[in-house]
């Protein structure tokens, strides 16, 4: 039996006005319109995305679970990056428990500073007093990436003007402003060896997919975006323990989904990546398996549409991203551009990763 | 569909502060104790279910540090649903198996409680910070307004209640793992310091540390494990609406007794009070029990109030619950409900503490939010309740 | 013997209440509250939304209701909770007239020190009216608490 993705919600990517559960209601609202099904035919509510402080509500299904729907349904909720929550909603449908099931991801980053938010996710003993911000560990690995494999800021910003270019396409992405590489290489460094350009800003915006086993999905939707591969894990915690060089979690999570899928990088005709430096573009090329270690710069002239989003340096909202990567794979897959693709997302320090192949 | 056991439970000793561990290491205690209950090694775990409610231990996204004591490398899941956690993290780890993706799968919960200073302050930070948080709404006033309720619609007494208290802080005197032991009657609960009226204080669940972990496992790894394993008969969760002031009715648990119908329509549960055994039910307040057993089918409506005092519910009574002791004595909120689910399968395995003569059917049971969640889940020594 | 080391979270928040929330704040302001009437079950809500969470419609229509109504329920806190209120206040769920759905609130105006008294005067269905801040600035505590109709 086969799930498949019957229906897409996605609000615009902005810094909203609303409170994210206005705008996750929104989402939901435009998925079911999508399938062309009601709230009452939606059995399961899976709900992903941040927890209690990234919105200061402790309990932040409370407010997301009756915005998908779900009143007087089964709900739940998974933490982090609501990529996460993907494989929770398949294997609930595929368990024969549910037959039309809702994903929900709320990104919101525009109530609080993240990276004050974030910095309490570090154990109070060793880490937190350091002070470390996302950016800076995003740093610390760019800068044994680039040393590693000689890699140059000529390359990496590329990777923005590339993403920029693509996002100015993309009626949902938020930074949609084109940007040259001289103008990359000349800007204002932001957390050496990163510029402003090559991190990901923050922003607002929810995306909903309504999930179907295989007879039921025929029924709303003559052609279903099928999830044929799933793969999630977690590297080490602590980064002193992890070479930095590389994307353990990515490179791990994609071999679960290859092998679910049973296809090999080969057979992937797009990727959608969350490219939250302009370095972990290619980091996570090479983990997905597309290029050897150090080789993913040769990539980005190269035939494989990766990022045609505009990726997650030009759409990053805390707790939606990869969600919002996953739902432009599929729009490719829905036109026919490809016929089968990879999405990656990763939260933290690059500690985790999620990963799915979807497929016509 | 695909049958799933429960095959190893492991809990941590529950206590006020667990100063001798760091979050990790409680979480590492509990899934050792858990694969040593299952004979298994950590290595034959394919993937782990995580649950916690953040905000009371002071790290956020814990699960990013307790990853190691494990699960690096492996799909690792975390869950969080307020004081649903536990049984939605042990919900989400049968799915693993009950899916076929996985054959063996742990669920494991930490929460440390214990070291946030005051407890009440963070679940008020769950209500809606521009409508409702300035009320000063927390857990313990959320349960006092359905006492207040249900006393004035079926004349509930102060003493009704309080023998819920006794027979919870009777049955933890049993369970070594348990948090609050005390020797108490009903004069000591009604004596107690009033908190939020009608609740005092002996009818308040305390804040604990601790961990516990769960081991689910496909039909065929089941039977290898153990020869008494906890079979999960049926499943369910319900959301409520957000605002408290949408409920049509707090004398009466209409959600929890949706969910409860959902739960016995699936495993084919005719007369609950005959056909389950034992309950570990969510009751950090002793009103609360008395909700569930009515909306659960256990007692009519109003008529929850009497068992407690008429010993029903007491070990030896018809319809035990809480053998445990309950999240009356033992509270580490985002695990709570993770350890019914490991009490009500220990209860079928014949190995609680506390247990009860013949068991055939257990159920365990916990609810989130501001009385908005359930989850449900019925467990069995058989592989069907009926045919 | 094992080290402690004391932390606190200080994070500021800014909350957007959204277009119906401001609306209702707003209306605070003139000793109005406002409620939205969901189109398809024709439930007032109170406080509002922009969606009513069982049709799954957006609410679209206003409708004033009355700054009295019923208690639905109440509880009297004596204990103190780091940054809640000092004690005793009583907290409860009030329905107002014109309203389907109940109010999480204060109540006040008389002497909380036995509950009895106080559950005895704020029983379920005792008539209560707002009492509203002299200087209002458009948000919730503009209603000081709720206190009975009749003393």
């Amino acid at each position: 039996m086969k799930v498949g993705i019957v229906g897409i919600g996605i609000t615009e990517f902005k810094i909203h006005d609303e409170p994210f559960y206005n705008v996750a209601y929104r989402a939901a609202k435009k998925a079911m319109e999508d399938a062309e099904i009601e709230r009452r035919e939606i059995d399961s509510f899976i709900l992903g995305g941040y927890d209690n402080l990234g919105v200061g509500r402790t309990i932040s299904n409370m407010y997301v679970a009756p915005a998908a729907g779900g009143y007087l349904r089964h709900e739940i909720r998974v933490a982090e990056d609501a990529a996460f929550a993907l494989p929770l909603a398949y294997m609930r449908v595929k368990s024969g428990l549910s037959d039309v099931a809702i994903v929900l991801g709320f990104g919101h980053s525009s109530e609080t500073p993240v990276e004050l938010v974030e910095l309490q996710s570090l154990d109070p003993l060793f880490h937190r007093d350091l002070k470390l911000s996302l950016q800076m560990g995003y740093a610390m690995q760019s800068f044994v990436y680039r040393n590693t494999f000689n890699v140059s800021e000529e390359d990496t910003a590329k990777v923005v003007v590339k993403d920029r270019k693509n996002a100015a396409k993309n009626e949902y992405a938020f930074q949609k402003e084109k940007i040259s590489e001289e103008e990359v290489i000349s800007s204002d460094m932001a957390v050496y060896p990163l510029r402003k350009p090559e991190i990901a800003e923050w922003c607002d915006g929810c995306v909903a997919f309504i999930l179907a086993e295989e007879t039921t999905a025929k029924r709303i939707n003559p052609e279903p975006i099928w999830i044929e591969g799933l793969g999630w894990t977690y590297d080490n915690y602590f980064m002193g323990t992890r070479d930095l060089s590389k994307l353990f979690a990515t490179a791990k999570a994609a071999e679960m989904a290859y092998k679910m899928a049973k296809a090999k990088p080969s057979a992937i005709e797009a990727a959608e990546i969350m490219d939250l430096t302009s370095d972990y573009h290619f980091m996570i090329l090479e983990a997905l398996g597309f290029a050897e270690y150090g080789k993913a710069k040769e990539l980005i002239d190269s035939d494989l549409p990766v990022n045609k989003s505009g990726g997650a340096l030009c759409t990053n909202a805390y707790g939606s991203t990869g969600a919002f990567l996953l739902a432009n794979l599929a729009f490719q897959l829905r036109e026919g551009e490809i016929d089968k693709g990879i999405a990656q997302a990763m939260t933290g320090f690059a500690q985790n990763a999620a990963v799915a192949i979807l497929a016509r | 569909m695909r049958r799933v056991a429960v095959v190893g439970v492991g809990q941590t000793k529950f206590r006020t502060r667990r100063d001798d561990k760091t979050h990790p290491e409680l979480t590492y205690e509990a899934m050792n104790k858990a694969l040593e209950h299952a004979g298994l090694d950590i290595k034959d775990i394919q993937a782990i279910a995580y649950g916690t409610m953040d905000p009371f231990d002071g790290i956020y996204l814990p699960e990013r540090w307790d990853v190691t004591s494990g699960g690096i490398g492996k799909p690792f899941m975390k869950i969080s649903t307020g004081g649903t956690t536990g049984m939605t993290t042990g919900l989400a780890a049968y799915e693993h198996v009950a899916s076929g993706v996985f054959d063996i799968v742990m669920a494991v919960c930490t929460q440390r409680v214990g070291e946030c200073v005051d407890a009440q302050p963070v679940l008020n930070t769950a209500v809606c910070p521009i409508y409702e948080r300035y009320s000063g709404a927390g857990a313990i006033s959320v349960a006092a307004i359905q006492a207040t309720v249900h006393m004035h619609k079926y004349g509930t007494t102060e003493e009704d209640l309080a023998w819920v208290s006794v027979k919870d802080h009777k049955n933890a005197l049993k369970n070594p793992n348990a948090h609050i032991k005390l020797d108490i009657g009903v004069e000591e609960v009604l004596n107690s310091p009033m908190v939020s009226s009608p609740l005092k204080l002996l009818e308040c669940c305390p804040r604990s540390d601790g961990a516990v972990a769960v081991i689910f496992a496909s039909e065929e790894v089941a039977k290898k494990i153990r020869d008494n394993p906890a079979w999960v008969i049926a499943e369910t969760t319900i959301s409520d609406d957000y605002y408290t002031g949408d409920r049509p009715d707090l004398s009466y648990w209409d959600t929890l007794a949706i969910a409860g119908r959902r739960l016995y329509r699936f495993a084919g549960v005719d007369d609950p009070k005959k056909d389950i055994d034992v309950a570990e039910l969510y009751s950090p307040f002793t009103i609360q029990e008395v909700l569930e057993l009515e909306a659960l089918g256990f007692a009519k409506k109003g008529e929850g109030k009497d068992m407690a005092r008429e010993g029903v519910t007491f070990v030896d009574g018809d319809m035990p619950t809480n053998p445990s002791g309950g999240v009356l004595c033992t509270n580490p909120i985002g695990a709570t409900g993770l350890v019914r689910l490991a009490e009500a399968s220990l209860q079928i395995m014949g190995e609680a503490s506390n247990q009860i003569d013949n068991v055939e059917v257990s159920l365990a049971h916990a609810w989130g939010g501001t009385l908005q969640f359930h989850t449900l889940m019925l467990l069995s020594s058989k592989k069907k309740l009926k045919g | 013997m094992v080290l402690k080391f004391e932390t606190k979270w200080e994070i500021p928040y800014v909350h957007s209440a959204g277009e119906h929330g401001t609306k209702f704040f707003e209306a605070l302001k003139d000793k109005k509250i406002m409620g939205v009437k969901c189109p398809e079950c024709g439930r007032v809500l109170v406080p509002p939304r922009a969606f009513c969470e069982r049709c799954f419609v957006d609410t679209t229509d206003w409708v004033e209701v009355s700054d009295e109504g019923e208690v639905v329920t109440v509880t009297v806190t004596y204990i103190k909770f780091t940054g809640l209120p000092d004690p005793p206040y009583a907290t409860g769920i009030v329905k107002l007239d014109g309203a389907d759905t109940g109010m999480l609130c204060l109540l006040g105006g008389i002497d909380l020190s036995d509950w009895k008294k106080v559950h005895e005067t704020f029983k379920p269905g005792a008539k209560v009216k707002a009492v509203w801040k002299e200087e209002r600035e458009g948000k919730i505590t503009d209603i000081l608490y709720f206190e009975p109709v009749e003393k």
